[in-house]
């Protein structure tokens, strides 16, 4: 998937604000599309946590089951859907992970590493992946994706290292201190301050959420 | 909110949204939820500023198997079949087939055979529905309530014709639970429409209606 793909696309959103909507109303069809539209989206994030297959699929179905039960609690106006279903489908995830407290084999190098790996040369956040704390400044996103993306690589790598392992695998902090060899004070310390930055560095940007 | 300080608002949520919230700590901050509105706030903030990183992963079209999955653990596929709506679309279904077919079924079939006009008389009070089709030479006509319409024992209904100038028609008294089929010389030119109203037993004494009219409907042509 492209980052454009899941960028805040505002026509979809008041789409999925409104199946939301009339979900939450016991509108079955509206539920309906609300799937057909986001249910690839949202298994994409939950195979990124628990591997594809059955088990993804299993989680995918409980997470819908919730959204159809919680749609009255979203408010449009209170967030975007997208946000708030893919937050749904990682949470589910990371319950998962977090009570069998099993999960793959975690290999460094497969994480996405600084920023915009897929992305082409001429991509501004690539600059932004020297060693050590760019400017934030610097970072000129087109979009809500690049700026996350081109944040995260102005964070010391620590920190990058420990919220993309949380993130991207659903490490817990004990978990990331296992596979940093780092001890567990350090990562709480890593990914707080690192959120702390990632959000200074948005709000710079002028994407404050 | 007073047990929390802003910017352990958003720390928490922070973690809470990334995952690194665990254990006994996330339970208790779920629970925070839904009585701290500042709470939600910070979440759905981190949930927005986090979404793009969700974009590394590749969509993954699910198995069919999925939606049945959640209509069954919402209970619909088992309620599917009795549904009331399903229920009343065979229903309504059957009776158009019936109707149309009562009314096709006595037109002389000298010619391409035109499709009956359907008309929908619904209440005027209420969402009951009455059926009626009207054969193309418009001198047949059947009509039946979907429902049954409740009835005491000292009255009837009536079938109406409302024509565009002057007083509706009579076209006699039809049944309250099943279809009555009516032939007559011919529905007046300029029917607009079709009404039942409630009378005494038998039909109106006086030739016009008398009672309130329950049902009506639009004749399209």
């Amino acid at each position: 998937m492209t980052a454009a793909a899941l960028r805040r696309d505002d026509e979809l959103e008041t789409r999925l604000a409104d199946w939301l909507r009339r979900s939450a109303l016991g509108d079955r069809q509206a539920f309906r599309q609300l799937y057909e539209a986001t249910a690839p989206r949202l298994l994409g994030v939950v195979a990124q946590l628990v591997g594809r297959g059955a088990l993804a699929e299993d989680l995918l179905q409980d997470v819908y089951v919730r959204i159809w039960k919680a749609a009255g609690q979203y408010r449009a106006g209170a967030g975007s859907p997208m946000a708030w279903m893919a937050a749904a489908a990682r949470y589910r995830a990371i319950d998962h992970l977090r009570s069998r407290g099993a999960r793959p084999e975690v290999a460094i190098a497969d994480l996405p590493s600084r920023a915009g790996v897929d992305d082409a040369d001429d991509d501004p956040t690539q600059r932004m992946a020297d060693p050590g704390p760019g400017p934030a400044q610097r970072v000129q996103a087109r979009s809500e994706a690049e700026a996350v993306q081109g944040c995260l690589g102005t964070l010391q790598s620590s920190q990058q290292q420990s919220i993309s392992l949380a993130y991207y695998q659903g490490l817990s902090h004990g978990e990331i201190a296992e596979h940093l060899g780092a001890p567990l004070g350090s990562v709480k310390t890593w990914v707080r301050r690192g959120l702390i930055a990632l959000k200074a560095c948005l709000e710079r940007c002028g994407w404050a959420a | 909110m007073n047990i929390l300080t802003d910017e352990l608002a958003d720390r928490l949520a922070a973690e809470y949204v990334l995952g690194t919230l665990s254990g006994g700590a996330r339970r208790r901050f779920e629970a925070l939820l839904p009585a701290h509105p500042a709470l939600r706030r910070a979440v759905a903030g981190w949930e927005l500023r986090l979404l793009p990183m969700a974009s590394k992963s590749e969509p993954v079209p699910p198995a069919p198997r999925v939606w049945t999955g959640i209509e069954r653990q919402l209970g619909w596929r088992a309620a599917a079949q009795a549904s009331p709506w399903r229920l009343r679309f065979w229903q309504a279904f059957a009776t158009f087939a019936t109707v149309a077919a009562v009314v096709l079924g006595t037109v002389p079939r000298l010619e391409p055979v035109a499709a009956p006009m359907i008309v929908v008389l619904h209440a005027t009070q209420g969402s009951e529905t009455i059926v009626a089709g009207v054969s193309p030479d418009r001198r047949q006509l059947s009509i039946q309530p979907l429902q049954k319409v409740a009835l005491t024992s000292d009255r009837s209904l009536e079938l109406w014709a409302l024509k565009k100038d002057g007083p509706p028609a009579s076209l006699g008294v039809i049944a309250a639970d099943r279809l009555t089929a009516i032939h007559q010389k011919s529905l007046p030119r300029d029917t607009k429409g079709l009404a039942v109203s409630l009378e005494p037993l038998g039909g109106s004494p006086t030739g016009a209606p008398t009672g309130p009219v329950l049902f009506v409907g639009e004749l399209t042509l």
